[in-house]
């Protein structure tokens, strides 16, 4: 049979019109139409606001682009600048790097471009700078801390002084107390290279911070002493060679765990210290158990006196400390 | 609550009780959130004789459980029932069209339309169709015939078709509310698929809902609705013969009928009588309680044996493995599935509630209601289905895009 026929299906209840006069309905069947229409026009009217709003935007950019903009900056001047900081920039450094014009309204400032300014200086990890209504403007900032210092010279220029972060970022510190910069070391073994304004961040500084660290909490009186920490043969050979004040070398193997390392060292030195006729010119913790000691005149070696027996620190009275030899 | 509910309502109007369920679907799972029940007004046998008084307890059913929920539904599925409602089975044949004689769609499509196309009288509507297993040259298909290979395709409809104003009557009590009728569902089918397991239904298996005006009944055969029918006949009409018989009001009947009841009788000795009250009271009387019993069991009997011939060919012992259930408000009546048992030849029993059901619903008499919001979910499952298959808005544009 051809499908066109297929006699018309007979009549279903669905044909029965379901449309209803609100005269008919019960009260709470008025009320529900009611409430429907009120939604529905409420509904409408709110699309039609959108819609209008809209379009009244859209005729003003129309018309003249910067005039919506310019009604909307000017009717709030910043009035403060709040400063929210984890370091030790201060208000003075804020308004100089912000550089706002007076008188500037709120909504005129361009934030990306003011945080783009902020970031521009190495101390400056991460800012937030968020409009407060009606005249404030509110800087949050994370700052980098310093874990050494390196001395930069241009061809023509005075030498100057730079700082280096864990994550390798080198800025000019802004506010730190100079005591506390004369405690960094030296950077040393590191060829910079510029990046626009800037200097690329210094590889590998991870592992120089990470010893820097330990010394620092581990054995002070050892970080005290030194001077240098060099570079040179962190990619050939993962080591790192300190210079202390007296001019001793000592290298660090970074693949090593850093704590052992100095215990050993400073098991060394006290056992050194017991011959203060003689004066170190090396000491290498980068072989393994057994510690290379030089000095600088060709004295007769040191007998492996076991270093246990020097009365070792507190910190490190468990560690079986290594025998040791002249060459 | 997700923004993804659904909200879906269950309305089933009955001779003595309104019963309103509003479910939230989740598209994963669904809990009865609202309950709202009303005693019946302005109805007589499932037909609304009092526009005004039905609707007034429908409403009030509807606001009660929307007040339960504390949530505004926006269609229901409403159950019917009523004697006006007749059945009839039409099958046709067409051969398969394809050199092949391999089945298509179209093929499908055609013979369903011939089968469903019987006219009806005047002043009639369908409200269901309800489809019997297609058979591809005499071998029967459970599901969907569709890249079979034969030569004849047939099928068969059991049309379910009601009187239109009686079936305008009960939609508009809803739309007096201001709610849309999303489907109409015989009262039989909804009760059925709650107290029925598909396995029942594929041994064959048939589902009496006894309410208080009517009794709705449904067979089942091979996993699928076979034949359903109404009886205008209830417990209410019990209570009236036992009014009758023993000169009681409707009242006083009824409390002996829940009293004293059964449908089959057990007393033996004649003598044993029964108080109406049995408080002490002035005027309280005593009954035989075998008369009792007698009145209740006979009229119980002679439904049961209506419902049978009702069936008539359709049902047999044999095609129907899985026995009789029995649900609704009247299958309290202790002695029914015994009744049944007997005049029916297989075994019977009550339909039970499923265990997901909270205590308070847990009433035969809810078990349309219950089932109402199970085909509702099915009804959203499928028409989430269809939606899919249609497309989005996007795939819509591009059908339009693509055919200007």
């Amino acid at each position: 049979m051809n499908p066109r026929d297929t006699p018309t299906p007979a009549r279903n209840w669905r044909d029965i019109p379901q449309q209803m006069s609100p005269r008919t309905m019960s009260s709470e069947g008025r009320k529900r139409v009611i409430y429907r229409v009120l939604k529905m026009v409420a509904v409408v009217g709110a699309v039609g606001a959108l819609g209008w709003g809209g379009l009244e935007i859209a005729s003003t950019f129309k018309e003249n682009p910067r005039k919506a903009p310019d009604t909307a900056l000017q009717s709030a001047p910043v009035k403060d600048l709040l400063l929210v900081t984890d370091g030790v920039l201060d208000q003075t450094w804020m308004n100089r790097t912000l550089a706002l014009p007076k008188k500037t309204s709120l909504m005129e400032l361009d934030l990306f471009q003011l945080r783009t300014r902020v970031l521009a200086s190495g101390q400056v990890r991460a800012a937030t700078i968020t409009r407060n209504f009606p005249s404030t403007l509110a800087v949050s900032l994370s700052e980098r801390m310093p874990v050494a210092r390196l001395s930069a010279q241009n061809k023509d220029d005075a030498p100057r002084t730079l700082l280096v972060a864990r994550d390798g970022v080198v800025y000019e510190g802004v506010g730190y107390d100079a005591a506390m910069i004369e405690t960094l070391p030296w950077l040393g073994g590191v060829k910079l290279t510029r990046a626009g304004g800037t200097f690329q961040p210094i590889a590998g500084m991870e592992s120089v911070a990470e010893l820097l660290a330990k010394a620092k909490m581990e054995a002070e009186h050892l970080y005290n002493t030194w001077k240098v920490v060099s570079l040179a043969k962190l990619n050939s050979d993962d080591e790192l060679e300190v210079t202390t004040k007296d001019a001793t070398k000592i290298t660090f193997s970074i693949t090593e765990d850093f704590f052992r390392q100095l215990a050993n060292l400073d098991a060394i030195l006290d056992a050194a210290a017991a011959h203060p006729e003689k004066s170190l010119r090396e000491i290498n913790l980068a072989v393994g158990s057994q510690v290379p000691v030089s000095f600088h005149d060709a004295a007769p070696a040191i007998t492996a006196a076991p270093v246990s027996r020097s009365a070792p620190p507190a910190a490190v009275k468990s560690l079986v400390l290594p025998s040791f030899s002249t060459h | 609550m997700s923004s993804r509910s659904t909200f879906i309502g269950a309305v089933e109007i009955g001779t003595s009780k309104i019963t309103v369920l509003i479910g939230e679907y989740t598209g994963r799972e669904l809990a009865i959130i609202g309950h709202g029940e009303c005693s019946s007004r302005g109805m007589i046998k499932g037909a609304v004789v009092d526009y005004k008084a039905a609707s007034e307890c429908t409403h009030s059913a509807l606001e009660q459980a929307e007040r339960d929920a504390g949530e505004r539904i926006e269609l229901v599925f409403l159950a019917q029932t009523g004697g006006h409602l007749e059945g009839f089975y039409n099958e046709t044949a067409v051969n398969v069209k394809a050199a092949d004689n391999m089945i298509e769609a179209a093929d499908i499509r055609t013979v369903s339309d011939l089968a469903k196309s019987k006219e009806l009288p005047a002043g009639r509507m369908v409200v269901h169709n309800i489809r019997r297993p297609f058979r591809v040259d005499g071998r029967l298909i459970p599901g969907s015939p569709e890249h079979l290979v034969g030569q004849r395709l047939e099928v068969g409809y059991w049309t379910v078709h009601g009187q239109e104003q009686r079936l305008a009557d009960n939609i508009h009590v809803i739309r007096g509310f201001n709610l849309e009728v999303r489907e109409l569902v015989l009262a039989s089918l909804a009760s059925g698929h709650m107290v029925t397991t598909p396995e029942e239904r594929q041994h064959g298996v048939l589902a009496i809902d006894v309410g208080a005006g009517t009794t709705d009944f449904v067979l089942y055969r091979d996993g699928g609705a076979h034949t359903t029918g109404v009886v205008p006949v209830g417990g209410s009409h019990l209570t009236n013969d036992l009014s009758i018989g023993l000169r009681l009001t409707e009242g006083q009947a009824e409390k002996l009928k829940l009293r004293f009841g059964r449908a089959t009788v057990q007393a033996r000795d004649k003598a044993e009588k029964v108080w109406l009250d049995g408080n002490f009271a002035i005027g309280d009387r005593q009954f035989p309680r075998q008369a009792i019993e007698q009145i209740v069991s006979a009229r119980t009997w002679e439904l049961l044996e209506v419902v049978k011939k009702k069936l008539g060919g359709s049902f047999s012992p044999e095609t129907c493995a899985a026995g009789v259930v029995l649900t609704g408000g009247t299958a309290k009546l202790p002695g029914i599935a015994e009744a049944a048992a007997k005049v029916f030849g297989v075994p019977a029993h009550l339909g039970e509630t499923p265990s997901w059901v909270a205590d308070n619903l847990r009433d035969p008499g809810n078990h349309t209601a219950l089932g109402l919001l199970y085909y509702g979910v099915n009804a959203q499952n499928e028409r989430a289905v269809s939606e899919k298959r249609r497309g989005g808005l996007l795939t819509n544009f591009k059908k339009l895009f693509a055919s200007a």
